[in-house]
């Protein structure tokens, strides 16, 4: 049975499963190389600190695979994730109860993805252009924020229970990686399993057969740009209890690294195809890549140059390996 | 035939022209003459080869056999560019001006000369330009915005622009399709006077009255076939009506039909299953009729009549007044989702663009219209989807390796099966079928319209949107005949419809 159904796969999925046994590869590479140029990589605390840094992407990269699946785009997810975790900590120091402030940082997430949402669904705005408005006006909002407290960050005088969520430990990993786990299965099942799926795919792939289908396209678009923007601000506000501050510095490339994972994964950037899983192991390439150079106190910059140079060499991969399987 | 190259009677000279695309054949073994200074009018349904036949002229195709002649040369151009220095220019539907420049700039646009990248202004170009344009219509000024212009003058503009780039020929494809009667009389003065202008006309039109005012030739295809070359004059010589001469014309255009023939559906007539009455759009003008349980319902006119637009209105897609009645019920039909939701389903005319998600397989495009047939509180199951898309396989004998077969692989007939198939699956009773054959071969086309008629016998109201008419002759209960946005007539099909008069009453001729 199994095997008949890999016999009649179709060439797409063909191409799927080639490019995730490929990033497999690089992975193991990746995670090889590391190991031979610092033996720092593999050591407990920086497992830790890596899987923080990548458990953010997955996290926002677990909504954004559909988007990207639908025919969208968010660039306003790094400034949100700044924004939410800053919000986070001015809240909870200005008299609102950390949990009510953390509910609260979250929601900012998903308010800035409703306005998202409303500009490309209601006004008819290029995502790309759109996003690229709510991403400066999050930023500007989170360094305006970080003043009226009076400084660059909002570090001093924060409540005792502010650090609880980050730092809290269940065995030898932190609470919030469990629960980004957990998140990140939920919408797995999401992803694989609900209609939200069949939608995202049908929009991306011919939004007027979509539309002629019946098929709600602009609520399914407005419903993925809340989730992205929620998961981000979930993000945001993990990381604020986690260093302690709240910095609107913090968010600066998350989106990029959130694009760069999702199309390393093998999803098209004008919609219609896309991976989960892939997805992961691109999340997981671009962190190791990432964190290695910092171990090897690799300037910033080199940094940026190799992700630029990853993310074209991504599109190039799956132009490769589409055009062979036919 | 005399070789002789200096001034021959024939400019152009096409002979065994064929044109195969991957399953049809768009043009077989066409040949006609077409001599210098006429106009030489080229008539035939959709489908018939006409585009094709341009494209050819024009390079923008090229045939897989025969041979053409250009004023006693060889002529195998090779990009549109081509043909136009050799001489052959095309005024298009789609008008090739830019509406933000002024005349003088349009006149001498894809002209320009350059020297060390810099644009050069050519006085003499314009000059000369403007001098053909003032001949033809000297009420365009060179400094007007073309968009303060109308389509006519447009016209103009492109017409003056090809006569000043030395064109022998010009090919109008449907030029009037845009324009108001005043307006044509206009393009038909400029059309005339271009025989003293040594230049010759290609003229496309589905309209016959044109073709009787203007044409001295035509030349009638179908079906990719070439049915033969009259002077016009003959078909309106002495002693003949006009209704004759476009009686003959239609029976060339149209031919035999086809062994398929009309079976009457078991309407119920007592039941109303939906019911517009004045509906009125951008393009509809009071559009009242009704639908009955069971039937067939044809909408027929041209290219521009409403047919589309009374589809798409009933869909949801453009907002309209009116009123709209479903099982006597008053109902807004104002989204596509709230059409399905009551019930009504639409096979879209382009299905690749609109009806299919190509990339997607077959097993993923069929529940499209309505998910839940797979799925239960928003979880579906593979399985379902599996087993639905194999049934609908079977049914309607779907060609394809297996059901993850990828839509835009398979043939038009079966890629039109799917999208019929993702329709029933959506428990439609009311099928809105837009063009429902368009682009597909003859055997999958009467399989097609087999499962249409199954449909109605088994309970489903069809409309079927066409412009074929042998289609509708052997499709409908009842045909609707459009022009211009509105109802003309709504005949009763039988054995006694009358395809000719049909033929007259969508193609503008006055009623009786």
């Amino acid at each position: 049975m199994t095997q008949t159904a890999s016999l009649s796969d179709s060439p797409r999925r063909q191409a799927l499963n080639l490019q995730l046994l490929i990033l497999f590869g690089i992975l193991i590479l990746v995670m090889g190389i590391s190991t031979i140029l610092t033996p720092k990589f593999l050591s407990y605390v920086n497992m830790v600190n890596v899987m923080m840094q990548v458990a953010m992407i997955m996290l926002t990269g677990s909504a954004a695979v559909l988007l990207m699946i639908a025919g969208n785009f968010d660039l306003s997810v790094g400034m949100v994730l700044a924004l939410s975790g800053v919000m986070f900590a001015f809240m909870s120091k200005n008299g609102i109860p950390t949990p009510a402030a953390l509910v609260l940082a979250v929601l900012i997430g998903s308010a800035f993805g409703a306005l998202n949402g409303a500009l490309v669904v209601g006004l008819k705005i290029t995502p790309v252009i759109a996003t690229l408005g709510t991403m400066y006006v999050a930023q500007g909002l989170a360094f305006i924020v970080a003043w009226i407290d009076g400084g660059a960050n909002v570090t001093t005088g924060l409540p005792r229970d502010f650090e609880v969520f980050g730092r809290t430990m269940v065995g030898p990993i932190p609470l919030f990686l469990w629960i980004v786990f957990v998140l990140i299965l939920v919408f797995y099942f999401l992803f694989a399993k609900t209609n939200l799926r069949k939608y995202a795919f049908a929009i991306g792939g011919n939004r007027v057969a979509a539309r002629l289908s019946g098929i709600k396209v602009g609520s399914v678009i407005m419903t993925l740009y809340v989730l992205v923007g929620t998961l981000t601000g979930f993000a945001g506000m993990t990381l604020a209890s986690r260093m302690g501050s709240g910095s609107p510095k913090v968010g600066t490339g998350f989106e990029f690294d959130v694009i760069v994972a999702v199309v390393l994964g093998g999803t098209s950037i004008y919609g219609g195809e896309g991976s989960f899983l892939g997805m992961i192991l691109g999340a997981l390439i671009i962190g190791f890549v990432g964190n290695t150079l910092n171990l090897l106190n690799v300037m910033f910059f080199y940094q940026t140059v190799l992700k630029g140079l990853i993310l074209v060499g991504a599109v190039l991969l799956t132009r490769v390996i589409k055009e062979r399987q036919g | 035939m005399s070789a002789d190259t200096g001034r021959s009677e024939t400019l152009l000279e096409i002979r065994g022209i064929s044109k195969h695309f991957p399953g049809v054949d768009a043009l077989r073994n066409v040949s006609f003459d077409v001599r210098r200074n006429t106009v030489h009018c080229i008539v035939g349904e959709n489908g018939a080869g006409k585009s094709t036949l341009i494209k050819i002229l024009t390079g923008a195709e090229t045939r897989s056999g025969g041979s053409i002649t250009f004023n006693g040369a060889e002529f195998n151009p090779r990009s549109t560019r081509e043909a136009m220095h050799s001489g052959i220019s095309v005024l298009f539907q789609e008008l090739n001006v830019v509406n933000q420049l002024t005349v003088e700039q349009n006149l001498s646009l894809g002209k320009e000369t350059t020297r060390l990248g810099f644009f050069r202004k050519d006085p003499h170009l314009v000059d000369r330009v403007y001098k053909v344009l003032q001949s033809l219509d000297p009420s365009i000024g060179l400094h007007r915005r073309v968009a303060d212009l109308s389509v006519a003058q447009k016209q103009v503009i492109e017409i003056a622009k090809a006569i000043a780039s030395d064109s022998n020929v010009i090919i109008m494809d449907e030029p009037t399709a845009a324009l108001s009667e005043d307006e044509v009389n206009r393009l038909f003065a400029i059309i005339k006077a271009l025989r003293t202008k040594n230049v010759t006309v290609i003229y496309i039109s589905h309209r016959l009255r044109e073709i009787f005012e203007i044409g001295d030739f035509v030349t009638v295809l179908r079906d990719g076939q070439m049915i033969g070359t009259r002077q016009l004059s003959e078909l309106t010589g002495a002693g003949v009506g006009e209704g004759e001469s476009t009686a003959e014309l239609i029976k060339m255009m149209l031919g035999k039909m086809v062994a398929e023939h009309y079976i009457a559906s078991p309407v119920d007539r007592s039941t109303t299953v939906l019911e517009m009455r004045g509906v009125t759009t951008g393009k509809l003008k009071g559009v009242s009729f009704s639908l009955y349980k069971n039937e067939i319902l044809g909408f027929y006119g041209l290219i521009g009549s409403g047919k589309t637009e009374i589809a798409r209105a009933i869909f949801g897609l453009d907002p309209k007044e009116g009123e709209t009645l479903i099982h006597g019920q008053p109902v807004a039909l104002a989204t596509p989702e709230e059409a399905i939701r009551r019930g009504i389903a639409l096979v879209p005319e382009e299905r690749r663009t609109e009806g299919l998600v190509a990339k997607l397989a077959l097993r993923e495009n069929i529940p499209l219209m309505n998910i839940d047939s797979i799925s239960r509180l928003g979880i579906f199951s593979a399985k379902r989807e599996r087993r639905l898309a194999r049934s609908y396989m079977k049914k309607l004998r779907i060609v394809a390796r297996d059901e993850n077969h990828v839509v835009e692989k398979l043939s038009g007939g079966n890629q039109q099966k799917v999208v019929l198939a993702k329709c029933m699956n959506a428990d439609s009773r009311i099928l809105l079928m837009d063009e429902p054959t368009r682009g597909i071969d003859v055997g999958a086309k009467e399989e097609i319209h087999n499962l249409i008629r199954e449909l109605a016998r088994g309970g489903t109201s069809v409309i079927v949107f066409s412009s074929e008419l042998p289609e509708i002759l052997n499709l409908c209960d009842r045909i609707i005949l459009l022009y211009g946005g509105r109802i003309r007539e709504i005949v009763e099909n039988g054995p006694e419809a009358d395809s000719e008069r049909i033929m007259h009453v969508v193609t503008g001729g006055a009623e009786g």
